[in-house]
């Protein structure tokens, strides 16, 4: 037993004490957290693209160009207020975090820089214009900052604001025999480049729709105000917590909970089991295990090993989950964790830990370096992928049939079933004894194989083993 | 008093075997790599395994230290059925030996002392000592992966020492050392050796095994051709020819010798001519008739290397040729190392 945990020791010294790890482990996460105000501000600042050029409108209702052109102006200045208003909110975060005075002048920089080039002028041509000539005049190449570029065809229909009669309803003769009746009102066709921004076609289509709106309001003769004020609806879900205290919905956040524990879980595991897998590799390329195996037996050795990566992964999770649930308490709002799910946490994380690094284990001992060792490895990362792939089917029903076979499906069940008890709808206690059984017949297996394929391949060098040759060597062991 | 017992045991009187073998057979697929192998290690000897690469040097020595499982036959290591139950009296340096690379020196050693059931308390100061020992003291705190191989050859056979073992298994001790660090390892063998440990080791390289041993196991194929202590070999196959060498070559004495009673024939050999001597002829004779039959340059009796007797043993037991024989002896290492690779295909 000693040597057992001697192993294990240098396994978790040599592995978790080192910079490489330090900095992977805990240097880099927050790094990123202090880089994420950084990035938030570098999206929001990115340049907007210059609007230049030239709109042209055919108005079929003759009742619109007017009113876009007005509000569009008008809608290109709140666009630049919009932006001025993030970039001065995301500076000051900024400001608050680095605590500069020259995130000041930084921010002043970024929005004399960010605020785009705005020339647009707005053509309206007569209601006889040929629209596709003036379609063609998208196609032809222009300077970007050139006023005269053509930028779109806005085409307003005629019964855009005015409806249609009864007449006018019905498919003409050169429709086809299943046309069904047109709509009461026409709407419009905005004819862009290719390659536009997004930005400077929304605000054109939400010019243009407001403006029909409108119209029609005034035509139909209903109160522009009023009907705004009819369709504003105010509300908030509120959560009575178990203490009656109230507070905003955490359904968003409950939501992510299975995904996050099941990450949480699998991250420790694949890092535990991926170094069991890299240190296993090495000793056998560096030739120093059979000078081990001088000293211990390959079983002593391979419980060593997983017990000093279980270190690992578990150290991480502990450190992950500790993190997590103080910010969690931070927010007050620890409740939606329940202790027990902790406990679960850790009977899932050791069945699927000692599934997934025994057989990391195994190939390890059995291939002679990295290289072979990725394609060996393909079929176990496959079961950690699979809960992964499904954490949305799973989380949204988590009693389905899809995720009850999974729970019994090792070495997949415990992501899986990690993924249902955090879930809205925990399975009942005889499912999770079922499949807790299940797992624990999974780790026998896995362990009692891995020692087999462990103990022959540990000496073997020479062409990489295949699928057959495990089999043989289990069968040998 | 232990130095008494020692000098007891060098003169080869032991008291029991440290290591037995019965009817060994081990195979690996179809291959057979030792076969019917009967073997005594006596306690205190000094003993070399010698045969050509995969001859089953190593796989007998990893059945011994139970890193692999005979499938027939039985073997018993200091006195118990398996080596796991000893492995802490035993100190095994393997062919295949390699080092943490990014361990340090001493970090290494203490974790290999430790894994042997050595106690923590003054582990350090054993472990400085050894390196003093073999002047590697300023190295104790680098990275193994910084030393050279030579220095890592050191550090591995402190490694194998340092629990103080009754039973020193070496596999190949010798190979990839420079002559400087070759001696110093044969020296701190000798030095455990003339402690009283029981010292086997295996080896390709004849001579090495001439100089250290004094008991010789000879595998060839798998089976045990030859089991006998150095000084009784070297009696066995007595001296069947004298070399000599006349003065510029002279023809005329070379005709003389040719005719000398006990000279059955002359052939060439190394430098010189061979005097092969009939069945029954007085060498020492035949040795002052050649100095008398005209000027030489030298006469020696040709005493019989290891390697000669290897070959005549094995070429006469497989009914390869001498050459054959002689050539297998000197394919480089690794060429068929161990029956290793056979199981994988």
């Amino acid at each position: 037993m000693s040597r057992v945990l001697q192993i294990a020791k240098r396994e978790f010294v040599s592995t978790a004490l080192t910079k490489g790890f330090i900095i992977g482990a805990f240097v880099l996460p927050i790094l990123f957290a202090a880089l994420i105000p950084l990035v938030v501000l570098l999206a929001i600042g990115a340049k907007a693209p210059p609007i230049v050029g030239e709109v042209a409108v055919i108005d079929r209702s003759g009742v619109i160009a007017e009113e876009f052109e007005s509000r569009f102006f008008d809608a290109l200045e709140s666009r630049k207020a919009e932006e001025k208003a993030l970039i001065d909110e995301a500076s000051k975060s900024a400001g608050a975090l680095g605590g500069g005075g020259a995130s000041g002048e930084m921010a002043q920089s970024v929005i004399d820089n960010v605020l785009a080039d705005i020339q647009v002028s707005v053509t309206v041509l007569g209601n006889d214009a040929d629209v596709d000539a003036e379609k063609d005049r998208l196609m032809q190449p222009a300077d970007k900052d050139d006023p005269s570029r053509r930028l779109a065809v806005l085409v307003i229909d005629e019964h855009a604001v005015a409806e249609r009669d009864e007449a006018e309803r019905q498919p003409g003769p050169d429709a086809g025999e299943d046309a069904g009746e047109l709509p009461r009102f026409g709407g419009f066709e905005l004819f862009v480049r290719p390659k536009t921004d997004d930005r400077t076609s929304d605000v054109m289509r939400d010019t243009v729709r407001e403006a029909i709106r409108d119209k029609r309001y005034d035509l139909y003769g209903y109160d522009r105000g009023e009907i705004q004020e009819l369709n504003r609806v105010g509300g908030a879900t509120r959560e009575i917590t178990e203490t009656g205290d109230e507070r905003g919905s955490t359904e968003d956040l409950q939501q992510m909970l299975p995904l996050a524990f099941m990450l949480l879980m699998m991250i420790s595991i694949m890092i535990g089991g991926g170094y069991l897998l890299t240190t296993t590799v090495e000793e056998k390329s560096s030739r120093v295990v059979e000078v081990l195996l001088s000293a211990t037996s390959p079983m002593q050795l391979m419980a060593g090993k997983i017990l000093g990566q279980m270190g690992v992964g578990l150290s991480l999770m502990i450190i992950y989950s500790g993190v997590g649930m103080g910010a969690l308490i931070a927010f007050a709002i620890q409740d939606i964790v329940a202790p027990m799910t902790l406990v679960y946490m850790l009977v899932f994380f050791l069945a699927g830990y000692f599934m997934i690094a025994s057989l990391m284990a195994a190939v390890g001992a059995a291939v002679n370096d990295m290289r072979e060792a990725q394609s060996l490895q393909t079929p176990i990362v496959m079961f950690v992928v699979i809960p992964y792939l499904f954490w949305l089917p799973i989380s949204r029903d988590p009693n389905s049939i899809l995720a009850t076979v999974f729970s019994f499906l090792p070495p997949a069940s415990p992501f899986i079933m990690m993924m249902r008890v955090v879930s809205s709808d925990p399975p009942p206690t005889w499912e999770i004894v079922a499949s807790l059984a299940v797992m624990g017949l999974g780790v026998y297996l896995c362990l009692k194989l891995a020692a087999k394929v462990f103990r022959v391949g540990l000496l073997m060098y020479g062409k990489p083993p295949n699928f057959r040759t495990l089999v043989k060597w289990v069968r040998m062991a | 008093m232990l130095s008494s017992l020692a000098s007891v045991r060098s003169k080869g009187v032991s008291l029991t075997n440290a290591v037995e073998l019965t009817g060994i057979r081990k195979t690996f697929g179809k291959k057979v790599a030792v076969e019917g192998l009967d073997l005594a290690v006596a306690e205190g000897s000094m003993t070399g395994f010698i045969g050509p690469n995969g001859a089953g040097k190593t796989t007998t020595i990893r059945m011994i230290m139970a890193i692999l499982f005979p499938d027939e036959g039985e073997l018993t290591v200091l006195g118990r059925t398996s080596a796991v139950e000893s492995k802490d009296r035993i100190g095994y340096l393997p062919e295949e030996r390699g080092v943490y690379k990014k361990m340090k020196v001493a970090a290494f050693l203490k974790h290999m002392a430790l894994l042997k059931g050595v106690d923590s308390n003054g582990l350090h100061q054993k472990v400085m000592t050894w390196l003093d020992r073999v002047s590697l003291a300023d190295v104790a705190k680098k990275k193994c992966e910084e030393l050279s191989k030579g220095m890592q050859q050191k550090v591995q056979f402190i490694s194998c020492v340092i629990h103080e073992p009754e039973l020193l298994i070496l596999d190949e001790p010798f190979s990839g050392l420079d002559p400087v660090n070759m001696r110093l390892l044969r020296d701190l063998i000798d030095e455990q050796h003339s402690a009283g440990k029981t010292v086997i080791f295996s080896t390709h390289v004849m001579p090495q095994a001439e100089s250290l041993c004094d008991h010789i196991v000879m595998i060839h194929n798998g089976q045990k051709v030859l089991d006998d202590t150095l000084d009784e070999i070297r009696s066995r196959f007595d001296p069947k020819a004298v070399l000599f060498e006349p003065l510029n070559g002279d023809a005329e004495s070379v005709e003389r010798v040719r005719g000398l009673a006990g000279v059955s024939a002359i052939r060439e050999s190394r430098g010189g001519l061979e005097a092969v001597l009939g069945d029954g002829a007085d060498a020492q004779g035949v040795l002052r008739d050649i100095v008398m039959s005209g000027a030489m340059v030298r006469v020696e009796l040709h005493r019989p290397t290891l390697e000669d007797v290897f070959v005549e043993i094995a070429s006469g037991q497989s009914g390869e040729s001498k050459q054959a024989v002689r050539e297998s002896l000197h394919t480089p290492v690794g060429a068929g190392a161990g029956g290793e690779e056979e199981v994988a295909s």
